[in-house]
C-alpha cells in the first residue's frame, strides 16, 4: 500500500488546485478511523461506509472556500459526529431498523454507559500485548546496538601494553 | 430512553434547538469511543479501498462533468 508522509496542510493547498492525489491521500488517511467510529455508533456498514464517503465528496465540493487556518482532523470528526445524529434521526422518522436502535443505540444513552466517556481510556489485551511486544523488540535491538565492542577488561589490559611501551 | 424521545432530541440537536442538558448527554455519547471490535488488516485494507475508490470515482466524474461555479467561489479560491 502506498503511503506518504505529506503534511495535511499541504494536501490541502493541492486540493484547491484541484489535485485528485491530494483527496485520495486525505481519504485513505482518515477514512478508517471514520468508519471505526461510525461502526461504534450506528453498528451498521453501509452506513458507516456511505457517511464517510459522503464526508470526503463535501469536503472536495467545498474545496475553494476552506478556511486558510483549516484543520482537516477537527472538520472530519465534526462532521462525522453531526452526520452519525442525523442517520439516526432519519432512521427514526422513516422508521428504518426501530429494533437495531433499541437494542444497539438507546442503551448507550444511560448513565452508566455516559459515564463510561469521562473514565480513563484502557488500553485492550490484544493491543498491550502488540504493544509489549513492539517494545520488548525495538528494546532488544537497541541494547545489542549499543553493546560495548569490548569489554573493560580489555581496555584496561591494551592500556596497560601501551604504557608498558612507552 | 423510548425511540420517541431519541427521535425528538436528535431532531433538536440536529436544528440546533436542544436544552443544554440535551445537547450535553448526546455529545457524551458521541464521546464514547468504546471500540469493541478489532478488524483485521486485510478487512480494514478492504473497507478502506472500498471507501477510496468511491471518492475518487466521484472525484473524476466532476472533473470531466464541472459544475458551473459561482463568481464568489472563484474570487475566495483566487485569495
Amino acid at each position: 500500500m502506498r503511503r506518504n508522509f505529506t503534511p495535511d496542510q499541504t494536501l490541502i493547498d493541492k486540493l484547491l488546485l484541484d489535485d485528485t492525489t491530494a483527496i485520495e491521500e486525505l481519504s485513505r488517511r482518515y477514512c478508517y478511523p471514520l468508519y471505526s467510529y461510525c461502526m461504534s455508533k450506528l453498528n451498521s456498514k453501509e452506513d458507516s461506509k456511505k457517511i464517510v464517503r459522503n464526508i470526503f465528496i463535501s469536503l472536495w465540493e467545498s474545496r475553494s472556500t476552506l478556511p486558510i487556518d483549516f484543520s482537516i482532523s477537527t472538520h472530519l470528526y465534526t462532521e462525522v459526529r453531526r452526520a452519525v445524529i442525523q442517520c439516526i434521526n432519519i432512521k427514526l422518522n422513516k422508521e428504518i431498523d426501530v429494533p437495531a436502535i433499541e437494542e444497539g443505540i438507546i442503551p448507550g444513552f444511560s448513565i452508566t454507559e455516559l459515564i463510561k466517556a469521562k473514565l480513563p481510556i484502557h488500553h485492550t489485551k490484544e493491543s498491550n500485548d502488540q504493544t509489549s511486544l513492539v517494545n520488548k523488540g525495538s528494546y532488544e535491538e537497541l541494547s545489542q546496538e549499543n553493546k560495548p565492542a569490548f569489554k573493560i577488561k580489555e581496555l584496561k589490559h591494551s592500556l596497560q601494553k601501551m604504557l608498558n611501551l612507552w | 430512553m423510548t425511540t420517541e424521545l431519541l427521535r425528538q432530541k436528535t431532531g433538536r440537536y440536529i436544528c440546533g434547538l436542544s436544552l443544554p442538558s440535551e445537547k450535553r448527554q448526546i455529545q457524551t455519547w458521541l464521546s464514547c469511543t468504546d471500540h469493541k471490535q478489532q478488524l483485521s488488516q486485510e478487512e480494514r485494507e478492504a473497507i478502506e479501498n472500498e471507501i477510496v475508490a468511491q471518492v475518487q470515482a466521484y472525484v473524476v466524474s466532476t472533473l470531466f462533468e464541472p459544475k458551473p461555479e459561482s463568481w464568489w467561489k472563484k474570487v475566495t479560491a483566487f485569495f
